[in-house]
């Protein structure tokens, strides 16, 4: 195939003048960007250009082009999961004591149990049996369970709630689900792949292993000294700025080489980096703009491409999606809600946490997008779960500023200590500086 | 004090922990028996007599094509299908069992050649060999509202399961 250069700026431009657009309107009804770029993904899709005007998208998107459009939305999401780890610090559960420990892990188990129970029903139905039963409800688990950790972030920062107890039992039991739901998957992907190229499970765990203590041992301590020129000099030099993509793009390498995906490298990588505040948010700044402007929306492009809605056909298809809808909701939103209010937060307090760890955002849909190429999910459930995925994302700003009004934090935020929490500034998932 | 909150968060731990991972392992294990429909995602290569074939409203096309193919996009007991390396066309199907039931929308390019006609619709009726390796399809082809043609038989082998892109 060769690359027909006119056709993909042509993409391009068409791709960022959408989500742009799509962003900017859903910012004015009060939705962070990334759900107006996730629908703009949508509309460019077969769901309703390719519906609407079948020739000029068969023209716009021929399927011979989309191989170099999907490589560079995987380069973007490559480094945005590198962002996503950097903003993650495994030592912020430690300072939120019982709430924090068991509303992360029952904001994992309700979800991931509930969404095990709908497989029972759904496998018979949307699958088929080259994927084994265990796989489709690993999966369907982790996917349900997943938090969208950049987007709560944002939402907590532009409501100035971060510093709350409930801002920081949010953040640090979101980073719990997300690194949990990362090695679940990477766990379901492992034996998916080894089924399907027939190679050795325990030479891919050995060589994970490896690969882990490699990172955690080695390369840890080269980026230690990465922060402490930082400190010295007030910056990074270009050399050691292209050394650290260098190092992320080797991580990522490393476990596609190993059976996993692109993907868990560059997350471990950006998991390991030095949490030091002024480092992480040096990092981001170089990182982010070009990440969350250009290339991420290339992503939802051709996730939209991928969903086709038309595939959701009839009452029986509709009610499936719209009891992924209520149990991915009642899972996650209920669980959380119920751990937190168990551990003696106030009712009300409690279901905006829940709200809070109900928004999955981007990680759904990079979640979804290794399920869908590894074939655990066919492309009807693939297109209820975007569905699913909007439609959590789009419902946490209004439920959260209905179940929290902004006079009610002003309140909880003066009784609170003056203490800070030390938290990075967060990866904006597409939302961008620029949107904030 | 501090103790009657550490019992309650272990009592809690327990109930919304513990038992819903003891219910999600009798879940994976009441799940390993169900039955999924079968596999018939991927591109299937289409072996049909061509002289036959060309006899057929809209089947000239299809005869004249080489390497014709039938690329199915699985989702449970629905699928979509569409002639891959033949005329653009596009279809969708159900699964029963292993029988498999298809119509196939000519576009329009298609339609204009020949007496294909604008309204016509190739039906593909066939059963899925669920023990051949690589799997095959052996069944009909025929054009609908043409009650004199007769159904061509066609067999179709699954080249390799459908890979999706960034694989």
């Amino acid at each position: 195939v060769t690359l027909d250069l006119f056709k993909l700026v042509l993409q391009l431009t068409v791709i960022l003048a959408a989500c742009r657009v799509a962003g900017t309107l859903f910012r004015r009804i009060g939705q962070p960007r990334v759900v107006g770029e996730m629908f703009a993904g949508i509309l460019l899709g077969p769901s309703l250009l390719g519906w609407l005007a079948p020739r000029f998208s068969a023209y716009l998107f021929p399927p011979a082009s989309l191989g170099f459009l999907n490589a560079l939305a995987q380069i973007g999401v490559v480094v945005f999961m590198f962002l996503v780890g950097l903003g993650i610090n495994p030592t912020e559960l430690k300072n939120h004591g019982h709430a924090a420990v068991l509303t992360s892990h029952v904001s994992i188990t309700m979800p991931f149990v509930l969404a095990t129970l709908l497989a029972l029903l759904l496998y018979p139905k949307l699958s088929d049996d080259s994927v084994a039963f265990t796989s489709f409800a690993l999966f369907m688990g982790a996917a349900m369970s997943v938090t969208a950790f950049p987007v709560l972030a944002r939402i907590l920062t532009e409501r100035d709630m971060l510093q709350s107890r409930l801002g920081t039992v949010a953040i640090a039991s979101a980073a719990v689900d997300d690194v949990t739901g990362w090695c679940i998957l990477a766990y379901i992907v492992l034996f998916a792949r080894a089924a399907h190229d027939g190679r050795s499970i325990w030479i891919t765990i050995g060589g994970i292993v490896l690969f882990a203590l490699l990172m955690v041992f080695g390369v840890q301590r080269l980026l230690g000294g990465m922060e402490a020129s930082y400190r010295k000099w007030g910056g990074l030099s270009e050399n050691r700025l292209a050394f650290m993509m260098l190092l992320v793009f080797s991580a990522a390498l490393c476990t596609e080489w190993l059976g996993l995906h692109l993907l868990f490298g560059a997350f471990l990588m950006g998991a390991i980096m030095p949490k030091e505040q002024k480092f992480v948010q040096y990092i981001l700044d170089r990182f982010e703009t070009v990440t969350v402007t250009l290339l991420l929306p290339l992503f939802f492009a051709f996730a939209g491409l991928r969903t086709n809605i038309g595939l959701v056909k009839g009452p029986e298809m509709w009610m499936y999606c719209g009891l992924i809808i209520l149990v991915a909701t009642v899972g996650k939103l209920g669980g959380s809600m119920l751990a937190a209010w168990l551990t003696s937060m106030p009712l009300r307090e409690a279901a905006g946490l829940g709200t809070l760890m109900n928004t999955r955002g981007l990680m759904e849909l990079v979640i979804l997008t290794i399920g869908f190429d590894i074939k655990v999910i066919s492309p009807a459930l693939y297109s209820m779960m975007v569905l699913m995925a909007l439609v959590t994302t789009f419902m946490t700003t209004p439920l959260l500023a209905w179940l929290c009004p902004d006079h009610v934090w002003r309140l909880e935020l003066g009784k609170m200590s003056a203490a800070k929490t030390g938290l990075p500034g967060p990866v904006t998932e597409s939302s961008g500086g620029s949107a904030a | 004090m501090a103790s009657h909150i550490n019992r309650n968060f272990v009592v809690a731990y327990v109930l919304l922990v513990g038992l819903p991972i003891v219910g999600l392992l009798a879940v994976l294990k009441t799940g390993r028996k169900l039955n999924a429909p079968i596999s018939v995602d991927g591109v299937w290569r289409l072996e049909a007599d061509a002289a036959k074939l060309s006899t057929l409203p809209c089947g000239k096309a299809l005869a004249e094509s080489k390497d014709a193919a039938l690329a199915i996009s699985q989702s449970g007991t629905n699928f979509t299908l569409t002639l891959a390396n033949g005329p653009r066309s596009d279809g969708a199907g159900t699964l029963a069992g292993t029988s498999l039931n298809a119509s196939l929308a000519p576009s329009s390019e298609w339609s204009a050649q020949g007496n294909c006609g604008a309204e016509r619709k190739m039906t593909l009726v066939a059963t899925v060999d669920p023990n051949a390796t690589p799997r095959s399809l052996t069944g009909l082809l025929s054009a609908s509202d043409c009650p004199a043609c007769t159904a061509v038989e066609f067999r179709a082998v699954r080249q390799a399961p459908a890979r999706r892109a960034s694989q």
